[in-house]
């Protein structure tokens, strides 16, 4: 693998030497044009969350005659620069799919590419603390971190708790990550709770779930974008762009431009008034929904405690009231547990870091 | 002066989606336009030099006909459900790959009963096994009998009657729960509702959950296709592999998310007056995509 990259670095040295060295953040303006069309555009309701499938990066490397890993390097360059124009266009959040669980059934040369990709990248990463602390960003990992090798975890995870408390633009990079199994978990996650008797299996809703979920941290995406022309989700945030505009767009990752991402978000915009309607209508679904779940829960309290009398309204209503309280409480207390639950995990695989550092 | 700017800038982005309707409305209307010039010189032309294979086609389906106890009462209209029966069946052994489930999303307000019936039919005819209906407001579901009428009508004027081999089966209620055994042959519709997305997922939760309460399972334990296997509801249905998707939102709405994992998704500007060249230009576009599944 070591070798593979040597032989890139041969290939392309100076490029690729440059190009190891790219960081996270893209400093500069736009140009004029580019700011005036900015500008226009912001008139408009703009996106506040945007999700990508950075899709083309190998068929760019062989339209380019390049080598695979080369072409890899230019998406993550690419990343940078769509976070600088992200920025421009006051667009605070931003999730990009890096590597899938599906990804590791590629071959081992291109996973460790990959691996060795990321670990220079989240290398860099800590490197650039201050730079990134300047700018107020946040970068999380969402993902199952146990698939990694360990010295990519700490690394991971020392690079998250950095940047833990800055607020002004977050970016969530899904690593070893299929959406299935990001849902599953949360099922998983729940049923911990029942387990430690913080909450009832009857306590579960469509919020909770989604409050278990590794995305738990951000608004639902506004726009998901696809590039290379395919036309399919790829198991990406799934439960998440439930109500989210979808723009499939035909050109490579590595050749994506500002005028690509000012045509998605100008389809967002057509698309806005219909979809803020239909998320209206699911919200209002769903709190409905809980309503008549606490209902049932309620009834059955009653009935098993109301030694057979029947209840009357006013009675009810309290029961309902009392019983809503209680139950928003145990979510809270579980939802706390679960977060100590996480912070903990990153905590401990950051002082092993530290610890395998020292010795 | 900036707030000036604002305006200005306001101004802009107005005009801005004026033009793009404006150049939308354009192409839809030029591609109509060419669409229906095109269909007129094909037809001319098919007309023309078609015409003797056309006539050696027939004696094959006059065969198909003698099983069928109503072609005598009607032999005309007989042979003309029967005659576009067999095109379409062709039409779909002519793709390279034909999708088992597919998915009609209607993001469109107002839904035609008589266009999606027509959609259905056509799909079955050109050899798909299950086909699903949605819209996110859940209409096709609150009027399903109506939907499904609907089907039974369309599927008498276009395939002819033809009882026991084209009879739907019609899965229509998730909480109906008693069993289902689908025959493999017969097509099947269902007809979804955004209760059977995150909603049934949420179900499958409280399920586990239920069972975890009850000491019947470790919380460890629960896996993806424990929870796959649930939301199939027994009724081994495969994970749809296209979605047609009628309408000018961009967005699934809600459709089942659990199971558009590796779904192709395909966009048609309207269910209203759909052709069926339409469809089968859809199909084709499907037929003709490869997936790499993480590799």
């Amino acid at each position: 693998m070591k070798q593979a990259v040597a032989e890139d670095s041969r290939c392309f040295s100076d490029r690729a030497i440059l190009r190891l060295n790219m960081s996270w953040i893209r400093e500069g303006e736009l140009n004029l044009l580019e700011r005036l069309s900015a500008n226009v555009l912001k008139a408009g309701p703009m996106p506040k969350h945007v999700a990508f499938i950075m899709d083309g990066n190998r068929r760019f490397a062989r339209k380019k005659n390049m080598e695979r890993q080369e072409g890899h390097m230019q998406g993550f360059d690419k990343l940078a620069e769509t976070l600088r124009w992200c920025k421009h266009l006051n667009i605070p959040e931003v999730t990009v799919y890096a590597f899938s669980i599906e990804n590791f059934k590629r071959t081992k040369d291109e996973v460790d590419g990959l691996m060795d990709l990321a670990r220079q990248k989240f290398v860099r990463l800590l490197d650039e603390r201050e730079n990134l602390e300047k700018h107020g960003v946040c970068i999380r990992v969402l993902g199952d971190l146990n698939m990694l090798p360990l010295d990519l975890q700490q690394l991971i995870a020392k690079a998250v708790i950095t940047t833990k408390t800055h607020n002004k633009c977050f970016l969530n990079v899904c690593f070893s990550y299929t959406s299935r199994y990001e849902i599953t978990n949360a099922v998983r996650e729940m049923a911990w709770g029942v387990e430690q008797g913080l909450i009832k299996a009857s306590d579960v809703s469509e919020a909770l779930l989604s409050e278990c979920l590794y995305s738990n941290n951000s608004p639902n995406p506004d726009l998901l974008i696809r590039t290379s022309g395919e036309v399919r989700l790829s198991d990406f945030l799934l439960w998440q762009t439930s109500h989210s505009c979808l723009v499939f767009q035909s050109v490579l990752w590595p050749e994506y431009s500002f005028w690509n991402l000012c045509e998605a978000i100008l389809q967002y915009q057509l698309n806005h008034k219909s979809i803020q309607k239909a998320r209206d209508l699911h919200r209002e679904h769903q709190a409905l929904l809980q309503l008549e779940a606490d209902r049932a829960c309620v009834a059955e309290h009653l009935q098993h405690h109301g030694n057979g009398k029947p209840a009357d309204a006013q009675r009810r209503q309290e029961a309902l009231l009392h019983y809503t309280a209680c139950r928003e409480e145990r979510v809270l207390d579980f939802l706390e547990a679960l977060k100590h639950k996480r912070d903990s995990f990153f905590n401990d695989l950051c002082s092993e870091g530290v610890l395998a550092l020292e010795d | 002066m900036s707030t000036l700017m604002a305006l200005l800038y306001g101004f802009l982005w107005r005009l801005l989606l004026v033009l793009v309707y404006v150049n939308r409305a354009l192409v839809s209307l030029l591609r109509v336009w060419f669409r229906s010039w095109k269909d007129r010189l094909s037809e001319r032309v098919t007309t023309a030099l078609l015409l003797p294979v056309a006539l050696t086609g027939f004696p094959d389906h006059r065969k198909k006909l003698n099983h069928n106890p109503n072609a005598n009462a009607s032999p005309v209209s007989g042979n003309y459900a029967a005659g576009s029966r067999s095109r379409w069946l062709s039409d779909g052994r002519s793709l390279e790959k034909l999708p088992v489930h597919i998915g009609l999303l209607v993001a469109e307000e107002e839904p035609s009963y008589t266009d999606i019936a027509n959609l259905v039919v056509w799909c079955m005819a050109v050899g798909i096994s299950y086909v699903s209906v949605y819209d996110n407001h859940g209409i096709f579901r609150k009027n399903n009998s109506h939907l499904l009428e609907e089907i039974v009508q369309q599927q008498q004027d276009l395939l002819g009657v033809d009882g026991s081999k084209y009879s739907v089966e019609f899965l229509s209620n998730a909480s109906d729960m008693h069993q289902h055994h689908v025959v493999s042959c017969r097509p099947t519709v269902k007809v979804l509702s955004p209760e059977d997305g995150k909603q049934s997922i949420v179900q499958a939760a409280q399920q586990l959950c239920r069972s975890v309460e009850n000491k019947q399972r470790r919380s460890k334990d629960i896996s993806v296709s424990m929870l796959d296997i649930l939301l199939r509801e027994s009724k081994n249905i495969p994970d749809p592999e296209l979605v047609l998707k009628f309408g000018p939102v961009d967005s699934t709405l809600g459709f089942l998310p659990w199971h558009i994992r590796l779904t192709e998704f395909i966009s048609l500007p309207s269910h209203r007056n759909v052709s069926y060249k339409a469809l089968l230009g859809a199909l084709q576009q499907y037929s003709t995509c490869q997936q790499r599944l993480g590799q």
